[in-house]
C-alpha cells in the first residue's frame, strides 16, 4: 500500500527533527528508547504477525548483537559504524540456526523451545566468564564519535529507518505475501507452491538481523551488555508493544513502542504496580481490541491489508 | 481415445493408500488422465474424491502406491516440488485470501515464477481468459460473490501455468447459473490444452464436461467408463452412487 510508506516516510521526517526543537537529554533519552523499541518491536512483528507463530526467543538475537557488538568494540576494537552492523549480521546468522530448528515446529512447541534457546545464551553468557565476563558483564564499551545524545538518536533513528524499510520490502514482496499466504490459509499456499518453510525462514532470519541491530546499538549506547539481556522483561516489553499496536501491520509496532515505552516511564512511580497494569492492559487489548490500536481508526483501515480477516469459508481441518 | 491408449498417460495413479492418522482414507486408488482428457471423479461425499487430490499435490503423505506425472515418480513429493511439475490444485471450497487484492492473489498464483515480466503477462492471461476479474482488479478478493471467487481460485491455479488442472468440487455452493458458467469456463481451459482432472458431487455437470469418468466409492475406485455411457446410462450411475 502506497499509504503506508507516505506514514513511514512522515514519522521518520518528524522524527529527524526532533532533536532540532528539543534540547532536554531526558527527553532525547526517551525519544532514544522509543525508537529502540520501535527496531525490535518490528523485528519481532515479523515473526509474529507475519510468520504467526509466537517466539519468546527474541531476546536471544537482542543478545547476540549485543554482545557481539561489544566484544567486537572491545576486544578487536572495531568502529561503532562497523559493530552494529556486524551485530546484525551475527544475530541474523544465529537466526538461521535457531529458526531451522524451531520453524519445524508449530503452536506452544514454537513458543517453548525458542524461550529455552533465549534461555541457553543467558546460561552461556552466565558461564563462559573468559569471553562474557560472566554476571558481571561487559562494561564501559566505547562509544566511538557517538559522544553526545543527539548523535545517538540519529543512529537510532538509522537503525530504525533501515528497519521498517526493509520490514517495508519485505511484506510488500511475494515472500512476504506468501508468508501471510501461509498464515492465513496453509495448504492453499501449499497448493499453489509456496513452501512454508522458506517464507518462515526468511521473516526470522531479517527478524533476527533486526534484532541484532537493535542490540549494537544498545551496548554503545548503555556502555554495558550483561547476561540480563536474555531477560524475560525485553521480551515482555516487545510482546506488549506488538499486540497493543497490532501484530500483522507496519505501523501497529511503531504505535505500540511509543505507547508502552512512554507508560513504562511515567508509570516508574507505581514501581510492582506497573507490571500489573500492563497485564490488565494487554487483557483489555486481547479481549476487546484484538487487532491493537490500529484497528480503531477506521480511516487507517486500508493501511492493515494483511490484517487477518474472518476467512470466507471455515477451515476443514487438513483441507 | 483411441489415440490416448497408444501414448503413456500423463498422469497414473496406481493403487495408493492414504490414511489421517490411523484412520484409512483410500484403500486402493488407481487411475490414469491421458494428455489433454478432463477425467471426472465422481462419488457419494466422504468417498475419497478430495483426499485423493490432496495425495497426488503431495499434501497428504502415501501409505503404499505410486504416482507418476509425465513419467516421473512424483509420490510423496513436497507440495511446492509437485506445483513446479506441473501440477496446479484448486482445492475446494474456493479459498482465496480475503484481505488480499484480487491482483495479489493472482501474483501468488505464480509464486514460483521468478521473473516479474512473465508474471505481469501471466496476470494479463488470466484477466483475458476472466475479464470480470480485470474488472476487481484492486479489490479485496473477501468482496467478491462465491462465483467470482471460485473463479480467482481457478485463475489463480491457472498462475502457475499447468500442464495438469485438478479442480476440488468447482461447483459447490454456487447457484446453478453460476455452476454453468463455472463449468464453461472450465471447457474453455481444456479447449486450451490444460488436462484437467475434476471432482464433484454434481453428477450430472461432471459427466457434462468429463471425456471420461471413474466412479470412487469408499476409498476405492470401481468402476471406468467414458461419460457419455455413464451418461445415458441412469441404471449404471445408481447402481454405483446408489440413487
Amino acid at each position: 500500500m502506497p499509504s503506508d510508506s507516505r506514514i513511514l516516510l512522515t514519522l521518520l521526517a518528524a522524527a529527524a527533527l526532533f532533536p532540532l526543537a528539543v534540547h532536554d537529554p531526558y527527553v532525547l533519552h526517551i525519544a532514544i528508547l522509543v525508537l529502540f523499541y520501535v527496531v525490535l518491536a518490528s523485528s519481532l512483528n515479523l515473526i509474529v504477525g507475519y510468520v504467526g507463530e509466537f517466539s519468546l526467543g527474541h531476546t536471544a538475537f537482542l543478545g547476540v548483537g549485543a554482545y557481539a557488538a561489544a566484544l567486537l568494540a572491545q576486544k578487536a576494537g572495531w568502529p561503532v559504524w562497523a559493530t552494529i552492523p556486524a551485530a546484525g549480521a551475527l544475530a541474523a546468522v544465529a537466526g538461521g540456526f535457531i529458526g531451522a530448528i524451531t520453524l519445524r515446529l508449530k503452536g506452544p512447541y514454537f513458543v517453548i523451545v525458542t524461550l529455552s534457546f533465549a534461555e541457553v545464551l543467558r546460561l552461556v553468557a552466565n558461564n563462559w566468564i573468559a569471553v562474557t565476563n560472566g554476571p558481571m558483564g561487559l562494561a564501559g564499551i566505547p562509544q566511538g564519535f557517538l559522544q553526545d545524545k543527539r548523535l545517538f538518536f540519529y543512529a537510532v533513528l538509522a537503525v530504525a529507518a533501515v528497519t521498517l524499510y526493509l520490514c517495508y520490502r519485505f511484506v510488500h514482496s511475494n515472500a512476504g505475501r506468501g508468508a501471510v499466504a501461509v498464515r492465513e490459509s496453509r495448504f492453499v499456499a501449499q497448493s499453489i507452491g509456496i513452501n512454508p518453510f522458506g517464507s518462515a525462514m526468511l521473516a526470522f532470519v531479517l527478524g533476527a538481523g533486526l534484532a541484532g541491530l537493535a542490540g549494537g546499538f544498545y551496548a554503545h549506547y548503555i556502555t554495558f551488555v550483561g547476561p540480563d539481556i536474555f531477560q524475560f522483561s525485553f521480551m515482555a516489553s516487545m510482546i506488549i508493544m506488538v499486540l497493543i499496536g497490532g501484530k500483522g501491520t507496519l505501523i501497529g509496532p511503531i504505535i505500540g513502542a511509543a505507547i508502552v515505552t512512554l507508560l513504562e516511564e511515567y508509570l516508574r512511580d507505581m514501581q510492582e504496580l506497573r507490571l500489573t497494569l500492563f497485564g490488565l492492559i494487554v487483557m483489555a487489548v486481547v479481549l476487546f481490541l484484538p487487532n491493537g490500536i490500529i484497528s480503531l481508526a477506521p480511516k487507517l483501515k486500508r493501511l492493515r491489508p494483511h490484517a487477518p480477516a474472518r476467512p470466507v469459508s471455515a477451515d476443514r481441518g487438513v483441507l | 481415445m483411441s489415440q490416448t491408449a497408444t501414448q503413456p498417460p500423463v498422469l497414473s495413479v496406481e493403487q495408493i493408500h492414504v490414511a489421517y492418522g490411523s484412520t484409512a482414507a483410500l484403500h486402493g486408488i488407481s487411475f490414469e488422465v491421458h494428455k489433454g482428457e478432463t477425467v471426472a471423479l465422481i462419488g457419494a461425499n466422504g468417498a475419497g474424491k478430495s483426499t485423493t487430490l490432496r495425495a497426488i499435490s503431495g499434501l497428504l503423505k502415501l501409505r503404499s502406491g505410486a504416482i507418476r506425472f509425465e513419467g516421473r515418480d512424483i509420490a510423496n513429493q513436497p507440495p511446492d516440488k509437485v506445483v513446479a511439475a506441473g501440477i496446479a490444485h484448486c482445492p475446494e471450497e474456493r479459498h482465496v485470501w480475503p484481505a488480499m487484492t484480487v491482483e495479489e492473489n493472482l501474483n501468488l498464483g505464480a509464486f514460483l515464477c521468478r521473473s516479474r515480466a512473465e508474471r505481469e503477462q501471466r496476470i494479463g492471461m488470466a484477466y483475458h481468459r476472466f475479464p470480470r476479474l480485470r474488472e476487481r482488479a484492486r479489490q479485496l478478493a473477501g468482496t467478491l460473490s462465491g462465483g467470482e471467487q471460485q473463479m480467482l481460485a481457478i485463475a489463480r491455479a491457472l498462475m502457475s501455468e499447468p500442464s495438469l488442472l485438478m479442480l476440488d468440487e468447482p461447483s459447490l455452493g454456487l447457484s446453478p447459473k453460476m455452476a454453468d458458467e463455472v463449468f464453461d469456463v472450465v471447457r474453455a481451459i481444456n479447449g486450451h490444452g490444460v488436462t484437467v482432472l475434476l471432482v464433484e458431487q454434481n453428477i450430472y455437470n461432471a459427466l457434462d464436461v468429463a471425456s471420461r469418468a471413474y466412479v470412487v466409492e469408499t476409498g476405492r475406485t470401481r468402476a471406468a467408463r467414458p461419460a457419455a455411457a455413464l451418461r445415458s446410462d441412469p441404471e449404471l450411475l445408481r447402481a454405483y452412487l446408489g440413487g
